[in-house]
């Protein structure tokens, strides 16, 4: 079972009881959630909120293959993944992403739910503009786009 | 033909737009189709070194969302976008 969306922030925020939800199901011994929220502090900066841009497309697709590798990587074959991610001006202490995590063992969870915000940091195109309290903002310095035939 | 550039993340600050627009009269590879837009940087913006660098740096995505190479032909009028170094999640 696999949920992914971009989040527009204009339109709608992350709800943390929808991934509940989805992920329920009595074949299911253990569940994890990973929330990235928007932190005040990042390197000797004030911060007052985040932009977060994103390829829609290339970023679900991106979501996709990793949920799918899991199966051959990580030999995971019953799994509820539920990913969503922010697109748009997120506050302090306000939610980017995200992955809900439930399989039939608490170790698959842990495993899983790492694997797949590792994969994202490296796979998936989501840039972030951060804003600060002297009204400046800047873009964060990223990595090159790892292709997933890579 | 005209080739639109789909802008992304900090590559978002080359234009007020979402997009570039470059008319080309040859087909192109992608590794031409950068030095077109780092042509395009060194006139506007009196070569801003750190724009080169985003350029550099940056990957190119087809009209049907696929990575695409520097070998990749276009050749014909297309949208194609600029995935510059990500950091999100």
């Amino acid at each position: 079972m696999f949920h992914a969306k971009i989040i527009d922030s204009k339109v709608e925020k992350i709800i943390i009881n929808n991934a509940q939800k989805f992920i329920s199901s009595s074949k299911f011994g253990a569940s994890i959630f990973f929330i990235g929220t928007v932190r005040d502090f990042n390197e000797n900066k004030k911060v007052t909120g985040i932009t977060y841009d994103s390829h829609d497309a290339l970023v679900t697709k991106s979501f996709e293959e990793i949920y799918y590798e899991a199966d051959q990587k990580l030999n995971i074959k019953d799994k509820a993944v539920f990913i969503e991610h922010i697109k748009g001006y997120v506050g302090l202490g306000e939610t980017s992403i995200i992955i809900a995590v439930g399989c039939k063992h608490r170790d698959q969870t842990y495993i899983l739910s790492r694997y797949i915000i590792e994969e994202i940091k490296k796979r998936s195109p989501i840039w972030k503009k951060e804003h600060y309290f002297n009204d400046e903002s800047k873009w964060l310095k990223g990595s090159p786009i790892l292709n997933e035939k890579n | 033909m005209k080739i639109k550039l789909e802008l992304f993340g900090e590559s978002r600050d080359f234009s007020h737009q979402d997009y570039l627009e470059f008319n080309i009269n040859n087909h192109l590879t992608i590794e031409e189709f950068r030095n077109l837009i780092l042509e395009f940087l060194d006139k506007n913006f009196k070569n801003n070194k750190n724009y080169k660098k985003i350029v550099n740096s940056s990957a190119f995505c087809s009209e049907n969302n696929t990575l695409i190479t520097d070998n990749y032909k276009i050749t014909k009028e297309q949208t194609i976008g600029i995935i510059p170094p990500i950091g999100g999640g």
